[in-house]
């Protein structure tokens, strides 16, 4: 599973597909976080949880990328090495490990946040696809 | 999507569908060429469906695509019977500009050139994360007061009040409608850069178009100036994101539909408007009072590396202005004097000479406008002009001409870096690798940007600016 950066005059944003809802928000947060600063898989010490119930699929993608944007600026981590379980239709448990800011280089402006601008969550034939655009 | 021609720098998109108004961008056909390769016009044409919209959804000359409005949009909408849109103002509440003058030329920063950059480099926190010059406990305050609450805290003058938009302080600031997760956010935050198109940008007035207005704002040919843009970092960001969240369920409850999600508003007169005009009213607190603070540091950078205290280093204030605001003006409205509620997206407050809410000795003159160009080019000081089409509003930058993803595949950022110092611009960046992304090749020519700003009546220029030094996250 992975993700494509899409090309945006003054932000930036991500789409990818994966067989399930919960894979789909696992890879979209890992692009999200990628977008600043990769994590290598197992590099981060600290765990962070965060549990989210919304209104619908769009809201819970919204609604859990936010929630890990305030729990990285405010505990100043990076996450990557996203669990995710659905514990609803629309709500999900996410698991992640974080790094310090201070020991990563960035790669890429922080974000400010999650908009809803060309949200797109929506089950296809071949599973889910997800698109999020993000202020930098 | 139709554009007409209506004069030399004024497009129309006409009303269609579910368009309340016409579309109507301030741009040259050089500019507008740009304009059509993005989704921008799509967006002054979504903003246009939004209830209580009076004349024209409108953008300025540095218009580009951004998230629900498009970046440059300024829509009004009618207070009695209009929405709000906190996407009209943007997650950064209060993005803004400031401008400082000094007693220092040219040459007496080439004389101590690594010593000015070393202490800004080593003072000004910047970046992601935590990390700021002023302490947490005085956040409360300063969401009630502004920069009066960090002047009395022993950061600035005083008399800098007289020279911001709104003297720093935005009146209706309503602290209890901050949440916890945003205060959490920007607690370790007030007196810092942050990161990506943020800078403290070292300058010298280059050109003097206007003597008279340059004059009264302060400034003269070969006098180094310091620029600083940022806004409320992650208090802001949270703010925004709180209540877009809060009016997506609230819409519906109002009735209301939008064609982009990131347009969600609520009526001006509406529980959920009030808390978000209060909320944002404190939250552009926050980044008058963190705009102040930084400028308080970069004074006492000065007076350090000049060896001089920082009453002597003439580092007065020219001019403090917002680029993402909703403010509640007076303006007429097919013959009638209409209270509205002005959303600037990426877009500054322009009045004109003899407005009242300009000092007084910026009467004869009109409002500063200070519009940043790219870290290689220029910027510019303009004014306000009297009859201004865009609900005293004007451009707020030069605006981007490509995408970040693009920018950075065009040079690498220790590249960009080569090139600046090169051109005698010193660079003192967070993170090298970020710099391509804000090259000069990724925005427009802010000259030409600044030449129908003129054109279009929008503000006059005064004067020209060009970098010697930058300071970035």
């Amino acid at each position: 599973m992975t993700y494509r950066i899409l090309s945006h005059t003054a932000d930036s944003g991500i789409e990818a597909t994966a067989p399930t809802l919960p894979d789909l928000i696992a890879v979209l947060a890992q692009g999200m976080f990628d977008l600043m600063a990769p994590v290598e898989p197992g590099e981060g010490a600290e765990q962070v949880e965060i549990e989210v119930t919304s209104g619908s699929v769009e809201d819970l993608v919204v609604d859990v990328l936010s929630d890990l944007l305030f729990e990285s600026e405010s505990t100043d981590l990076l996450f990557g090495d996203f669990v995710v379980a659905m514990t609803g239709a629309t709500g999900a448990r996410v698991a992640a490990r974080g790094v310090p800011i201070s020991k990563t280089g960035m790669t890429g402006p922080p974000i400010k946040a999650v908009t809803y601008h060309d949200l797109a969550v929506e089950e296809r034939d071949d599973g889910w696809y997800g698109r999020v655009i993000f202020d930098v | 999507m139709e554009l007409k021609r209506v004069s030399d720098v004024v497009w129309e998109v006409p009303r269609t569908g579910g368009m309340r108004v016409p579309g109507r961008i301030f741009a040259s056909d050089e500019l507008m060429e740009v304009v059509l390769e993005d989704r921008s016009v799509e967006q002054v044409a979504n903003v246009a469906h939004l209830p209580g919209i009076v004349e024209a959804s409108m953008a300025m000359p540095d218009i580009h695509w951004g998230y629900g409005f498009p970046i440059g949009g300024v829509a009004a909408m009618r207070v009695s019977d209009g929405v709000v849109s906190p996407g009209g103002v943007g997650f950064d509440i209060c993005c803004g500009v400031r401008l400082i003058a000094s007693s220092f030329t040219e040459a007496d920063f080439e004389a101590r050139r690594d010593t000015v950059m070393g202490e800004l480099d080593r003072r000004i926190p910047r970046g992601p994360g935590k990390g700021a010059i002023a302490p947490g406990s005085i956040v409360e305050e300063v969401l009630a007061d502004g920069a009066a609450a960090a002047v009395r805290h022993g950061y600035g003058w005083p008399d800098d009040l007289d020279r911001c938009e709104e003297r720093g302080t935005s009146k209706g600031a309503k602290p209890e409608e901050i949440s916890d997760k945003a205060l959490t956010r920007g607690r370790d935050q007030l007196g810092s850069l942050g990161a990506g198109n943020h800078f403290l940008e070292i300058q010298v007035v280059d050109e003097i178009v206007d003597p008279g207005a340059a004059e009264a704002f302060g400034l003269a040919e070969g006098m180094v100036v310091v620029m600083i843009h940022c806004g409320s970092r992650g208090l802001g960001h949270q703010t925004c994101t709180d209540h877009v969240r809060l009016m997506g369920d609230a819409m519906r409850r109002h009735g209301i539909t939008v064609p982009d999600r990131q347009l969600a508003c609520v009526p001006i007169g509406s529980d959920e408007g009030a808390s978000y005009l209060g909320a944002m009213a404190a939250a552009s607190n926050f980044a008058w009072a963190n705009r102040h603070i930084l400028a308080h540091e970069t004074r006492q950078a000065f007076a350090t590396a000049f060896g001089v205290s920082d009453t002597e280093t003439g580092m007065r204030l020219v001019f403090d202005v917002a680029h993402n605001l909703a403010k509640i003006e007076t303006h007429m409205i097919d013959g009638a004097s209409t209270e509205v509620c002005v959303h600037r997206k990426g877009a500054t407050r322009a009045f004109g000479p003899g407005h009242p809410d300009l000092p007084e000795d910026l009467q004869e003159w009109g409002q500063p406008v200070l519009v940043p160009g790219s870290m290689g080019t220029a910027s510019w000081v303009l004014r306000g002009m009297e009859g201004n089409p865009a609900f005293g509003s004007a451009a707020h930058g030069a605006g981007r001409l490509m995408s970040r993803k693009k920018a950075s595949r065009q040079a690498p950022g220790r590249e960009v870096r080569a090139e600046l110092e090169e051109a005698g611009i010193s660079v003192r960046p967070l993170s090298v690798g970020l710099l391509s992304e804000e090259a000069p090749y990724a925005y427009k020519d802010v000259d030409v940007v600044a030449d129908v700003c003129e054109r279009a009546n929008l503000a006059a220029r005064v004067a020209r600016v060009r970098p010697l030094g930058v300071v970035k996250g």
